[in-house]
């Protein structure tokens, strides 16, 4: 009865599960089924209660979550408003009696940017919320530095403005649906007339059950021709094993410091790199430290202050990399062992698969952008971009599947369009594999956008095929260097506007993915403009339509 | 129609049926111009962009990398220049210029048919390039295709006050010979179509054009510079006491051949008499491009050229239907006498006291390497002081320079080192002719203009070993058989066979009036260099009883057997 890919997710979890692990999960599933699908459920008898769920989302996740909570708590007959933090203004919270709040984090420890402006206000704004009393689900993903961070600070924030938490914080990691939906439970017990004190705390952490797989590259090929200025390669990595994603999906890959740049700052500093450190209750070797799990570079200026302390010399407030730090600011071994521990975690990049599950067995694609920037004179690398980049073929990597539960393809008769310059192709040439594989009937229109036509046309050979074989329905490439105007995306969509109003009229599905600013902003900007433009809306009406457009979930972006 | 024909009608090869349903050379030209996903044109849309005067190519160094890339082959295309007689203004040399720099590899690429190709233009840079010729009044109409090519001329004014009046007649044979349909205009500079459709009824190509290319020439005794015998019709200019009495025309005159395909050979026109008046020339080359149109294999590509029609139906039966389409017969062909073929370098002043300064350029690429040639002559060109010919040996003549500017130019030539450039090259390497080839040229089967200096350079210190510096040897290298550069006519011709690999071909004349015979098969560097050393050793000795290397190979047959 479960699709291949679940049962196959379930069988992986049951397989790598202990036997206590496989009991805790059989009962927390009856659980969880009894209280959330039976009638009486409503019999924890309860006095209606009225709160808002306020949610704080980049991906999606939150947001179905407090969907999913308030259809919950309507069944227990509450009286439940949903709000999103990007409109929600942070002085209505002085209104608020009871809030529940799901929000995830991002970037470095971040809120997502549509929460940032409310987080920001919040952070800054002085005033009492003694009347509030609020509870907090924070999703992030352990494998960050800074898990769940962004929750954590929102609940320190109200707990110091005099609100009150009714429930400790509860983090989830990635595999957050059971804990949060067990959790939210207890939220709802928590309205019970007598005092709260017979409500479950937060549940403690079964271990994150992420799956890291170990693929060996196939093939590495830098897919700009001569005389571009970019570097993107295409990568194929092969597993022994079936790899469990769906389309939209990204692998998250956690990077490794370079070997020749660990062995010139041990030289510098004068320090062996086999000596053992502490670490998370283990101990490691110097190197292996440096090298797999702590990140040093562009470090923080909090931790550039720390050493400038430590090394007892003065250093302006930037951020900077461990490696100038030491060349430049001499420190003395003791000292630089000490400044260790105040390292973060390596931080995991993430890579949008752009190959279809269906299409290739124990196989998996990535489109990955040589990152490059300049300190000062000379050219750097982005870390992992570079590490991929330079990967042999047979070369290993370890990776994880990072799931995008709401960059998913619509049913196979709707009509999608995929706008995806840059490398955000990726997820595109996904799509359109998984398409061509499950013979989808619906039709496909491609936006692609680069700097040369004949060196930057990611895939050129196999669009190509796939719009002689009628899958792409139509392509539009926008060429940024061809002539003196740039030309983008958005203005492709503009050329053909009464065709793309046409399209979405008529139920079409938007993707999006590659950069998040100013791209994705610009093709939103332009789709106002389309719609302005052929439904005889006003300006204001148009962007009213379009936000509602959006709420019925037709857009789907996946921005960095 | 005569029986053959219908024959023949039988089975057309598929390039007469694109032709005949392309509507006046139009096909789907629009559409494949607008498809962006590609670089290049629709299959039949690469046949009949050639009689437009452009070839689709693509950069076969780079074809395997891309395929890696997921790249499409890197296409671009070629165009070629309609230039009768090879003469460009200073101004218009300033516009070529800056197009080449613009459009294409920047290289400026004189042809052995005496005009310009630029290579590497975009898809998407034709209509500008093309638009930017018209604005100089150029155009590529028929510089390629089943049609009549760009007419040559003997390249060199001082060779006769009548050069002038010789030279129109290169213009009068391009119009008499141009196509009608207006789809160049439509297609590439955006011009509305005729009114009158009527217009572009083509009595002579009707909708099927030719069944081959078709090429004419016009030489200008003593100098056969333009090879007159190659060409599918030669004009030899009679000139008696300063007057043009008319032309001796000779026919069926071509050089290509396949490798291995017995049925193809070079042939040297056969001169089959001499017309006087204008009209009466014009007339002659009118009606034996329709007997070619009527008599021509349809069928065979390979069997489609003039030579080919007239060996089959026999010298006189051809010359008898030429003559009566005419309605008059030609009269008996008028002495003549070539003893040069090679270009007049440096400096040379016409009866009028024009100055006139041949530069040497290898193969024909314009280009700023080892010397500027090409800002040289921008720089020359800006003066406004001079025209611009070419040679059909790929060379450049700064043209009409009058008395009083002739430091001025000279000063610039010194300046970018042109005329020392152009005195210290040896002799064979200045008369040395080598064709395209590859990366470009998709035919090729082994390097031509690239690797042709080079093994001068080998070949330059055997010539100082037997102190022939200054024997001016012909030497021609083509990457494969079909002759561009014109091997077949030289006394030391080499042929592609394959990558690194050359057929030599030895014992040709120096003036192009006898073919050379393949004397060795596909022979790489080393033995090329070691046959040479052995042969010119032995000429060397008994030089001063032989008019040329050729002939002496010729006359000495056993030598060739000798070796191996
Ligand atoms: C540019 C030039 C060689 C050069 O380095 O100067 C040239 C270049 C090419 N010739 Fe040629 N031919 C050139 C003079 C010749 C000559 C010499 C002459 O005409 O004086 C010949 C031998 C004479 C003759 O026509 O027999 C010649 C016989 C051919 C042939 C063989 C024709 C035949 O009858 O077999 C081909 C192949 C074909 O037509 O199928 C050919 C085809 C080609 C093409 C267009 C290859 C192709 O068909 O795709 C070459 C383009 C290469 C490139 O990348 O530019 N070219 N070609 C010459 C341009 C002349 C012009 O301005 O019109
Ligand atoms: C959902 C999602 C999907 C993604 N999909 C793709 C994809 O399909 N393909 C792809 O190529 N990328 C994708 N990315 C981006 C990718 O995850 C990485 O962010 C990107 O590769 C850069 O990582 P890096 O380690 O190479 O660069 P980093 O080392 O992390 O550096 C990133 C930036 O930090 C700054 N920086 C770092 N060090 C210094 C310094 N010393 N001084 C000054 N500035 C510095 C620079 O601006 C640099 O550009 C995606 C991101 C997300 C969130
Ligand atoms: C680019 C990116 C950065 C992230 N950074 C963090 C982080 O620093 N800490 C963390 O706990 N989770 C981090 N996450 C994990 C997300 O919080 C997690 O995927 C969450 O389910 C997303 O919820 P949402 O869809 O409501 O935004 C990050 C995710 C992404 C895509
Ligand atoms: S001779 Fe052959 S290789 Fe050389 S240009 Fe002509 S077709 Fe190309």
């Amino acid at each position: 009865m479960l699709p291949e890919v679940k049962m196959r997710a379930l069988n992986d979890l049951v397989q790598k599960s202990s036997k206590e692990e496989l009991i805790w999960i059989n009962g927390y599933l009856s659980a969880l089924v009894m209280n959330g699908l039976s009638k009486e459920g409503s019999t924890v008898n309860i006095i209606p209660k009225k709160f808002t769920i306020l949610y704080g989302t980049d991906t999606g996740n939150s947001k179905k979550l407090a969907i999913e909570f308030s259809a919950l708590g309507k069944k227990e007959s509450a009286k439940i408003k949903v709000a999103a933090m990007d409109t929600y203004k942070v002085d209505d919270l002085v209104n608020e009696n009871n809030l529940c709040i799901i929000m995830s984090t991002h970037g470095d420890g971040d809120p997502p940017p549509s929460a940032k402006k409310f987080f920001d206000q919040l952070m800054a704004k002085e005033f009492s919320l003694s009347k509030l009393e609020f509870s907090i689900l924070a999703l992030g993903d352990s494998s960050y530095p800074y898990f769940c961070k962004a929750g954590e600070d929102v609940h320190h924030r109200l707990t110091a403005l005099g609100g009150k938490a009714i429930l400790p914080i509860q983090k989830c990691d990635v595999d957050y649906e059971a804990d949060a939906v067990y959790w939210f439970k207890n939220y709802l017990k928590s309205f019970k007339t007598e005092s709260t004190n017979d409500v479950e705390g937060a549940i403690k952490k079964v271990g994150s059950s992420k799956k890291i797989y170990t693929g060996t590259i196939k093939t590495n090929v830098n897919l700009n021709g001569r005389g571009s200025n970019k570097r993107t390669h295409h990568i194929e990595i092969k597993t022994t094993e079936p790899v469990i994603y769906e389309s939209g999906d990204a692998l998250g890959i956690l990077p490794k410091n370079k070997k020749p740049v660990l062995e010139e700052i041990f030289e510098i500093v004068k320090i062996d790199p086999n000596l053992s450190i502490p670490y998370k209750g283990e101990s490691h070797t110097l190197i292996r430290l440096l090298t797999n799990k702590l990140n040093i570079n562009y470090l923080k200026e909090s931790q550039v202050q720390k050493y400038s302390t430590l090394c007892d010399q003065k250093i302006p407030n930037v951020k900077m990399d461990l490696y100038d730090l030491v060349r430049i600011y001499p420190i003395k071994p003791l000292e630089f062992v000490e400044f260790i521990s105040y390292l973060n975690d390596m931080t995991p990049r993430l890579y949008s698969v752009c190959s279809s599950p269906n299409a290739r067995e124990n196989e998996v694609h990535i489109l990955v952008g040589k990152n490059a920037f300049r300190v000062d004179e000379d050219k750097r690398y982005g870390l992992c971009s570079d590490m991929l980049c330079d990967l042999d073929e047979n070369g290993i990597l370890e990776f994880y599947i990072h799931k995008n539960k709401s960059f998913r393809l619509p049913s196979e008769d709707t009509n999608i369009i995929l706008i995806g310059p840059g490398t955000g192709m990726a997820p595109m040439r996904s799509f359109i594999e998984e398409r061509d594989n499950t013979g989808a009937t619906g039709k496909n229109w491609l936006f692609f956008g680069e700097q040369h036509f004949i060196s930057d046309f990611f895939y050129q050979t196999e669009i190509q095929q796939y719009a002689a074989t009628g899958l792409l329905n139509k392509v539009d490439l926008a060429w940024s260097r061809e002539n003196s105007k740039k030309t983008y995306v958005q203005h492709k969509m503009l050329e053909h506007s009464q065709e793309f109003y046409d399209w979405i009229k008529n139920g079409a599905h938007i993707f999006v993915s590659g950069t998040r600013s100013p791209m994705s902003e610009d093709v939103e900007k332009a789709i106002v403009e389309i719609i302005y433009k052929h439904s005889g809306k006003s300006a204001p009406e148009s962007e009213e339509y379009w936000n509602e457009l959006k709420e019925s979930g037709i857009y789907k972006a996946d921005v960095y | 129609m005569s029986i053959n024909t219908i024959t023949m009608a039988i089975n057309l090869s598929p390039a007469e049926k694109i032709k005949t349903k392309s509507d006046g050379l139009r096909g789907s030209l629009t559409e494949s111009l607008t498809d962006h996903l590609t670089g290049a044109l629709r299959e039949d849309d690469q046949t009949l962009i050639k009689h437009h005067g452009m070839y689709q190519q693509d950069d076969r160094d780079l074809r395997e990398e891309r395929s890696q890339k997921k790249l499409e082959w890197l296409y671009s295309f070629m165009i070629r220049l309609r230039l009768p007689g090879g003469f460009l203004t200073a101004q218009q040399w300033i516009e070529m210029h800056h197009i080449a720099g613009e459009h294409s590899t920047g290289v400026i690429k004189i042809t052995t048919r005496q005009t310009i190709q630029l290579h590497g233009i975009l898809k998407s840079h034709l209509k500008p390039t093309l638009k930017a010729f018209a604005k100089e009044r150029l155009d590529s109409i028929a510089a390629c295709g089943d049609v009549n090519r760009n007419v040559t001329c003997a390249a060199h004014p001082l060779q006769s006050k009548l050069h002038e009046e010789v030279f129109k007649y290169a213009d009068k044979i391009s119009s008499l010979a141009l196509p009608k349909t207006n789809a160049y205009y439509e297609i590439w500079l955006d011009r509305e179509p005729l009114l009158k459709k009527e217009a572009e009824i083509d009595p002579l190509y009707q909708d099927r054009y030719l069944p081959r290319k078709f090429k004419i020439a016009i030489a200008i005794p003593p100098n056969n510079d333009v090879d007159v015998f190659t060409n599918d019709i030669g004009l030899i200019a009679i000139i008696e006491n300063d007057q043009l009495k008319g032309f001796n025309i000779a026919i069926g005159g071509g050089l290509g051949t396949t490798h291995g395909n017995k049925e193809t050979y070079p042939r040297l026109g056969t001169v089959i008499g001499f017309t006087d008046a204008e009209e009466k020339t014009l007339k002659v080359i009118y009606e034996i491009i329709t007997t070619q149109r009527d008599f021509g294999n349809r069928s065979d590509r390979k069997n489609a050229r003039l030579k080919y029609t007239i060996d089959k139906m026999g010298i006189e039966n051809f010359k008898k239907e030429v003559e009566n389409r005419c309605g008059f017969h030609l009269e008996k062909p008028k002495e003549y006498t070539f003893n040069d073929r090679s270009d007049y370098f440096g400096w040379q002043q016409n009866h009028e006291g024009k100055w006139y300064y041949t530069v040497f350029i290898e193969n024909g690429r314009i280009a700023d390497e080892k010397v500027s040639i090409k800002t040289a002559l921008y720089e020359i060109a800006q003066t406004k002081k001079t025209n611009f010919r070419f040679t059909a040996n790929q060379k450049l003549i700064i043209a009409d320079i009058l008395p009083a500017d002739k430091n001025e130019v000279e000063s610039i030539l010194n300046k970018y080192g042109l005329i020392e450039h152009t005195e210290k090259a040896m002799p064979m390497r200045r008369n040395a002719i080598a064709c395209v080839a590859l990366n470009t040229c998709p035919l090729a089967l082994a390097e031509g203009q690239r690797y042709l200096p080079t093994l001068i350079g080998k070949i330059e210190p055997l010539l100082e070993k037997y102190h022939l510096q200054n024997d001016p040897i012909s030497i021609r290298m083509t990457g494969c058989p079909n002759g561009c550069g014109r091997p077949y006519v030289a006394e030391i011709g080499l042929i592609g066979t394959s990558y690194g690999h050359y057929n030599l071909h030895l014992g040709g004349d120096r003036l192009g009036l006898r073919l050379n015979q393949k004397s060795f098969d596909a022979v790489d560097e080393s033995t090329i260099l070691t046959i040479l050393d052995k042969l010119l050793a032995a000429y060397a000795s008994v030089k001063n009883k032989f008019d040329s290397f050729g002939d002496f190979i010729h006359e000495h047959q056993e030598l060739l057997t000798s070796i191996n």
